[in-house]
Formats: C-alpha cells, sequence, structure tokens
C-alpha cells in the first residue's frame, strides 16, 4: 500500500444533500478519499451510493454541499469537468462501442492523439499498459469478442489513458466469475499502488476485506461510519449497514429422496440463435428439494428454465412433473400444474404500463378466487395485491401505480411476490438469479421464504452466480458449462474454488486432483 | 452552453392532462385562423360558422350521423391496438359490413326468405361477421405464419374496394338504375331511421353501448386483460400463460366486427343504398380518433362526433365562405396535430439545461 499518507485527501465531500421528486436520495453525506487506497462505499439498494458517486462525477448537482479535489473547492457540472480534474467512473453498464477494437474505443475522444492517428504508436502504448496489468487482452480485438470481465479491462484502460487520479468503479463484480473477480481486484491494487484513489461502490461485504483500506457506509442517504478495514468485522457492517443484526440461514437437513418431482432426462434445448444451449442435460427435482445450479451466466441455464416452463420447445429429451410428461406442454398448462418462473430480466416478463396489481395476478387471473367465467373480481385482485405488496414490501405508492414506475429492485420484489405468492398449489419454483440487484435485507428475506417454501414441500431449482448463496441454500448443486451438467455435490461437500473451477468447464475429478 | 433536454413525466393528473389538451386545442385554432386570415377571409367570421354546427339542431344531428361510422370503426380499433394489433383496415372491413348488409337487402328482395321485421338484424349481425372475418384473415397469418398484419390489413382494403365494385357495376346493379353503379335503394325496414324517426335514435345509443361493451370487456373480463397483456408485451403473454392464438382472432373478430357495423351505418344510416367508395376514407380517419381517444373506448365516440362536425363545418366553410375543400381539410389537421402535439407534452417536459 505504497503512497498511503494519512493527510493527503483526493476528494472531500461534506453535508452532500441531493434531493429527487418523493426521496431524498443524500441527506449530509460526507466521504474521503485518499491517495493510493481503495475505499469501499457499502451499503444496501437505494442508500444512495450511485447517487452521491454520480454527485462526484457531474452527473447531479448537489442540493447542498461542498466538494473538495485535492484540497481546492470545486463545482463539477459534468463528466467533462470530472475527466479534466482526473475522475473517471466505470459504470455497471460499459460505455463501448461493440463493433470498435479494443485500441479505438480506448482513444475515442481523446484530444492529445492529434487528428491523424498513430496505430502502431497507439497500440505498443497500450500493449504496455496491459502487460503491466498482466491482463490478456489485445488491442486489435474487437469489444464485442470480449468477455465481461475483458470489456471492464477496457473500460480501466479507458480510465488510465485518461491519466485517472480519482477511479470510481460502480458495482464492478456484479458481472464477472469468480476468477476474473481475482484478477480485478489485483488490478486495483496495482492501480493504488501507483497512487490513485479508487472508490468501490458495492453491497458484497466480502469486497470489502478482500481488497479496501477503508470502507464507508450508507444506509438512508446517510454516510453512517468510515472504517479501516483492519478494525471492523463481518458482523459490525452488517449492522451498519441494515441497522440491525442478520438472521441466520437454516442448517442442513434430511430430505427423501423417494419421488422427483420434476425429472429432466436427455434434454437438449437450443437458443435464440439456433446453436445448442442445453446439451442432453438429465436431472431430478425431489419433493422440498432446493437443488442449484451454479454456472456463468450464458451457459444454458436460461434456456433449461425456458424449457421446463414451456417457453421454449427442447430439440428432443422429456420432463416429466410428478411422472406426467409436459414436455411441449401449453405454459398456461405447466402453470396450472404449479410450476412457477422467476425470470432472470424482470421487466422482460412484465407489463410495464399496467398496474402493480395488474401485473401481481399475470398468472392468477384465472383462479376461481379472481375470476367467476369471464368476469375478473377486481376486488379480491387489490385485497391480495395489498397482502402481497405488504409481505413482499413492493416499495410503490399504491397497487395502481405503473409497474414501469417502479425501481428495479421493486419490479424483482413484485415477480418474486407474483411467483412466490399466487399460486393455489406451488410445486416447482424454477428462480433465476432472484436476488440479483437486492439488498441484503431483501435478499435474507427471500432466502427464508425460499427455505419456507421448501419446508412445506415446494421443489426449487435455484439458478444463481453467487456461490455463497447457493452454498446456503441449496441441498445439491449442479455446475453447468456451455450447457453441459460439469457436475453435482452434495451439500457438505461443497467448495467454493472447486465449484468456481467446474464452471469453467473443468470436470469434478480433474478439479479434485 | 444552453442546451434543451427531453425529460419523461412521471404520472400525470386529470387536471393537468386536461389544460394541455385545452392549450393546445386553442394554438390549433389559432394557427387555423392565421391561414384563414392569409386566404382573405375573417377568421372569427369562419369559426363562428364552425361553432355553429354545434350548435345548431340539424348540423349537429348531421355531424353525429357522419360520426358514427368513425366511431363505431374507432372502437373496434381501441380493441385492436390495445392488443398491438395494427390493424389498419376498418376501411376494407366497413366496405364488407356493407356489403354483406346489402346482401341481405338484396336476398329479402329478389327471394323474401325472412319476414320484413328480422331484415334489420340480420343486416346486423351480417355486417359485423363480415368485418370481423375480414379482420381475421391477417390476425389468422399472424398467429400461424408470424405474417405482420400491418400489409395485409392495407391490402385487404383495396381487394374489398374492388369487390364491392365488381358487384355495384355487376350482379347487384340496379337493373332500374339507368346503368350507374348503384344498388337498389334500400326499402323502408332496411333503413335505421325508420325504426325511431332518425337514425341517430338508434345509432347513438347503440354506439355508446358498444362503447361499455368494449370498455367491460377490456377491463372487467379475463380475455379483455388477456388482450391487455398481449397488447403490452408479447414476451408477457406467453410468460403468463395467455392463448395467444385464441385471444388475437377473438380481438380481431370484435374489432373488424365494429368497423363492419360501421359500414352498416352507412349504407343503412346515410346513404341508403350500396355505392362504389361510399366508406370515403372513414376508416382511414377512424385510426386518427382511435388514438386521439387515447384508445379509450369512452372518448372513442365523442371524437367522432367531434369529427364528424368537423366534416360538416368543413362542407359549409367551402359553400358559404367560397373557400376552396384544402383550406377545409388544412383547418382539420391544423387542429389534429395539434391535439397530438399535446399529447407529447403529456408525456415529456423540456428543460432548459446548462
Amino acid at each position: 500500500m505504497g503512497g498511503m499518507t494519512e493527510t493527503e485527501y483526493l476528494v472531500e465531500m461534506r453535508g452532500i444533500t441531493k434531493r429527487f421528486p418523493n426521496v431524498v436520495a443524500n441527506k449530509n453525506a460526507s466521504f474521503t478519499l485518499r491517495k493510493g487506497e481503495v475505499h469501499a462505499l457499502l451499503g444496501e439498494n437505494g442508500a444512495g451510493k450511485s447517487t452521491l458517486m454520480n454527485v462526484l462525477y457531474g452527473i447531479y448537482r448537489p442540493d447542498a454541499g461542498e466538494i473538495r479535489v485535492y484540497g481546492k473547492r470545486v463545482e463539477i457540472r459534468g463528466p467533462k469537468d470530472a475527466l479534466k480534474l482526473g475522475i473517471g467512473m466505470v459504470h455497471q453498464q460499459f460505455k463501448l462501442i461493440p463493433v470498435h477494437t479494443v485500441a479505438e474505443n480506448v482513444i475515442l475522444g481523446l484530444k492529445e492523439m492529434g487528428f491523424v492517428l498513430d496505430g502502431r504508436k497507439i497500440n505498443q502504448r497500450l500493449g504496455e499498459v496491459i502487460s503491466r496489468y498482466g491482463w490478456k487482452i489485445s488491442p486489435d480485438a474487437r469489444v464485442w469478442q470480449l468477455s465481461a470481465g475483458e470489456k471492464q479491462q477496457v473500460e480501466l484502460l479507458k480510465a488510465l489513458f485518461r491519466n485517472v487520479k480519482i477511479l470510481i468503479l460502480d458495482e464492478p463484480t456484479s458481472v464477472l466469475t469468480p476468477q476474473e473477480t481475482v484478477v480485478l481486484f489485483q488490478t486495483l491494487r496495482t492501480m493504488a499502488s501507483q497512487g490513485i484513489g479508487i472508490v468501490l461502490i458495492t453491497h458484497k461485504l466480502e469486497e470489502v476485506f478482500s481488497v479496501s483500506d477503508r470502507v464507508t457506509v450508507m444506509r438512508g442517504g446517510e454516510t453512517v461510519a468510515t472504517k479501516h478495514v483492519r478494525d471492523t468485522n463481518i458482523e459490525e457492517l452488517v449492522e451498519l449497514m441494515i441497522g440491525r443484526p442478520l438472521l441466520k440461514i437454516a442448517p442442513a437437513r434430511q430430505l427423501s429422496r423417494e419421488k422427483a418431482v420434476l425429472r429432466v432426462s436427455d434434454l437438449v434445448v437450443l437458443n435464440d440463435k439456433g446453436l445448442e444451449a442445453v446439451r442432453n442435460v438429465s436431472f431430478q427435482l425431489f419433493g422440498g428439494e432446493i437443488l442449484g445450479i451454479a454456472g456463468v451466466s450464458g451457459n444454458g441455464q436460461q434456456e433449461l428454465l425456458e424449457a421446463i416452463a414451456g417457453l421454449r420447445k427442447p430439440v428432443s429429451g422429456k420432463i416429466f412433473l410428478d411422472g406426467v410428461d409436459i414436455t411441449d406442454k401449453h405454459p398456461w398448462e405447466i402453470i396450472s400444474a404449479g410450476v412457477s418462473y422467476i425470470p432472470a430480466e424482470a421487466l422482460r416478463y412484465s407489463a410495464a404500463e399496467m398496474t402493480v396489481a395488474e401485473n401481481l395476478v399475470l398468472k392468477a387471473y384465472r383462479n376461481p378466487e379472481f375470476s367467476k367465467k369471464i368476469l375478473i373480481n377486481w376486488k379480491n385482485v387489490a385485497k391480495k395485491s395489498m397482502d402481497l405488496v405488504q409481505s413482499f414490501r413492493i416499495v410503490t405508492p399504491s397497487i395502481n401505480n405503473k409497474v414501469g414506475n417502479l425501481s428495479g429492485g421493486n419490479v424483482q420484489r413484485l415477480v418474486l411476490a407474483r411467483e412466490l405468492g399466487t399460486y393455489p398449489k406451488l410445486r416447482v419454483v424454477l428462480a433465476a438469479y432472484p436476488t440479483r440487484g437486492l439488498d441484503i435485507a431483501s435478499t435474507e428475506a427471500i432466502h427464508q421464504e425460499f427455505i419456507k417454501k421448501s419446508e412445506q414441500g415446494v421443489s426449487i431449482l435455484l439458478v444463481s452466480e453467487e456461490l455463497e448463496e447457493l452454498v446456503a441454500l441449496c441441498d445439491r448443486i449442479m455446475v453447468m458449462h456451455r450447457g453441459e451438467v460439469v457436475g453435482v455435490l452434495e451439500r457438505g461437500m461443497y467448495d467454493i474454488e472447486e465449484i468456481g473451477l467446474m464452471m469453467t468447464g473443468v470436470k469434478k475429478m480433474e478439479a479434485k486432483a | 452552453m444552453l442546451s434543451l433536454k427531453l425529460e419523461r413525466r412521471g404520472e400525470v393528473s386529470r387536471k393537468f392532462s386536461a389544460a394541455v389538451s385545452g392549450f393546445f386545442l386553442l394554438a390549433g385554432l389559432f394557427f387555423a385562423s392565421i391561414i384563414f386570415e392569409l386566404l382573405g377571409v375573417s377568421a372569427v367570421e369562419t369559426f363562428s360558422r364552425v361553432v355553429s354546427v354545434f350548435t345548431s339542431q340539424s348540423s349537429l344531428m348531421q355531424a353525429i350521423l357522419r360520426g358514427l361510422p368513425i366511431g363505431f370503426a374507432a372502437l373496434g380499433l381501441c380493441l385492436a391496438f390495445k392488443m398491438n394489433f395494427w390493424n389498419i383496415g376498418a376501411e376494407g372491413q366497413m366496405y364488407m359490413g356493407m356489403t354483406a348488409a346489402t346482401g341481405v337487402v338484396l336476398l329479402h328482395a329478389y327471394y323474401g326468405y325472412i319476414p320484413d321485421f328480422l331484415v334489420f338484424p340480420a343486416m346486423v349481425a351480417a355486417g359485423f361477421l363480415a368485418g370481423g372475418l375480414y379482420c381475421t384473415l391477417p390476425a389468422f397469418l399472424k398467429v400461424k405464419f408470424g405474417v405482420n398484419e400491418i400489409l395485409p390489413t392495407l391490402m385487404l382494403n383495396y381487394i374489398a374496394m374492388h369487390f364491392v365494385n365488381f358487384l355495384i357495376t355487376g350482379p347487384w346493379r340496379d337493373p332500374r338504375g339507368f346503368g350507374f353503379p348503384l344498388s337498389i335503394i334500400f326499402p323502408p325496414y332496411a333503413r335505421m331511421e325508420t325504426f325511431l324517426g332518425h337514425a341517430n335514435f338508434i345509432g347513438l345509443p347503440a354506439a355508446i353501448t358498444a362503447a361499455a361493451l368494449i370498455f367491460g370487456l377490456l377491463q372487467k373480463t379475463s380475455i379483455g386483460f388477456e388482450m391487455r397483456v398481449l397488447g403490452q408485451n408479447f414476451e408477457a403473454a406467453r410468460y403468463a400463460g395467455v392463448k395467444i392464438g385464441r385471444t388475437l382472432l377473438t380481438g380481431s373478430m370484435v374489432a373488424g366486427g365494429l368497423a363492419g357495423i360501421g359500414g352498416l351505418v352507412i349504407v343503412s344510416g346515410m346513404l341508403g343504398r350500396l355505392r362504389p367508395g361510399a366508406p370515403a376514407g372513414y376508416g382511414y380517419t377512424a385510426i386518427i380518433i382511435a388514438f386521439l381517444a387515447f384508445l379509450n373506448p369512452w372518448l372513442a365516440v365523442p371524437a367522432a362526433i367531434f369529427f364528424g362536425g368537423l366534416l360538416v363545418a368543413g362542407d359549409v366553410i367551402q359553400a358559404t365562405l367560397n373557400l376552396p375543400f384544402a383550406a377545409v381539410q388544412i383547418f382539420q389537421s391544423t387542429i389534429f396535430l395539434m391535439i397530438i402535439v399535446g399529447e407529447f407534452f403529456k408525456r415529456y417536459k423540456i428543460r432548459v439545461v446548462r
């Protein structure tokens, strides 16, 4: 941690307040960044982390408060001003042009390159930086060919080429595999050792401990504490974040594995491009079991769930529910049989211009509870919606608000409420990344809900990239890579390292060796 | 640097919405008056004549009668567009409704199978069925082969038009009509005005009832719910287990059927016979009316009557002030354009940013 001095502040933000219509995103928030440190900005969704950093990057203008950069009071009117001050930001959604090369993306908008571009010189300079950080990208590669982790490296290259002294990363690991995360953290440490101050926006605690020097915790728009990482621990940070200690997750349990609720055999499914996304997958899901599917997203998990839900026609293979063949059945019959599906992209499967209540009964409107013959009983729908909004803590002005006006986390909670709360006889829950984008408190609530459902005999097929989540919840974990099942692990034999390797396609035996 | 930035508004209140519409309606009148002044006629004079259409009883009845066929077709389009079924074929569906209704009259006149009092109900049923089936054809193509409905619905308009031309110049031509391409004049029991003295007296209540039924269908029934979900997001509808083929075919049947009823009003309420080119573009106008009504069935009929009034006003201005027809069209489109601009400002606001 070279170059770290106690007195040298790159950034001081004091008393920052930012109001939006109906909500105060930052209340008297303060934040400091030192030269050469990695500073985690930790908090739940909606705690105001991104808002505070967007103020620093000039995207928002604060309603009150002052910002000092290198000790001088500044007014940052936009990202242009921020870049002039040496402040760079890597957003969750990469701002790259896919059809251009790495080099072209990096130099885009750089003035000092001159009007005529010297390709060789640029590539040479890029090559130096790339090798200094131990990356493997080529300056001539097209961005669309790169993995998420490599695209992120291009974003970092852009920042380095602009001589950024203050670098903000917004939830950078959310798109990365565990291996890519390790590489990113090494990169961040190298950058910090060269004097760059790094802000790491995150809601993951392990990131605080594996890479950061200091941590500032935000809750409800306020900065509640700033600590040296060496002086704190997980329990303290969780309490600061959610304002109370965390509940413990249920321990291992005994399940009878006599009759499979869901049986998939030799399933082959194509993706939208017509390529095999699921290859000869077979497995059984037992009553009350939580079966995890680990894998980097895009390895056939989504196509598998869509095939089971009846939304994608398998090329070959069979799917049985309680012994009945449901392959090629209409989605409605599969829903009626008690199979719910929590899709990865909540909004893609929502009617955005329709109300919260209407979206909550998107599948249940045919239940006798909500419709008599052809008439929908909107009174009962409203009553049920009110219950669900409360129990799943969906934040909305009313049940008649349009879903498109809700925040992402609330749309996600709405989907969960519908899929877990409106089936008369729920048998199987197909869940794709159900807690993606949710904060700790909501994630915890969803986990508790899953455990409660499984105790009631509901089987859950849980697709996730969060290995901690899978390890904590699942009775078995099945690892998928390129559409194939690499292996299945039993509870009690989980090894995160091993699962991470299997996710890259290394077979179980080889991983052990 | 000053620049303009568009910002989406959240949900807006009804009051605000009405105020914006009113403002832009006035703006439309203002621009129209500039055009009138440039043409050398007094804007005040012109507007007083437009207003008089809505205040004098006889011309108001005219306005309603002209608005009714548009209103029925627009009601159907409200439903179709809510389903995201881009039916450009209301014109053709009106033609088919007219044809079927006329067919019933001719059958009865030549063969007389059914008692007179059943002729009109049979015309209504035939008009609805013909328009509806004509609209399910492109819907079927969409369901079965994934054909986008816009071109088929549009092209079926021309087929319907030429079909009517064929009938009217051939088998259905009035033998005593001196060779003019017209059908026989409908007997009284096949005409809407016979029942209560004026076509409006059954047409208007029927249109309002139809609006109520469409509203009820969309808001209160499960199939209407399915139609709205389908219109919102195809993926979501599939995901929710909606039987998409059945929903689309039902919806297009009702939508086309209402356009067919519009066609029936034209032959039975306005013209009293079938004649070429009779829908006069009402099926296309209905598209605009459906959008002016924000696809809200309750607003479709009033909007259509308002437009009917503008049509009558156009005739009046043309005749009394000696204005060219083009000027009347400019007047009508200016008003509509400004109302549509108003819609934009209900959704977005413009902010000046430094």
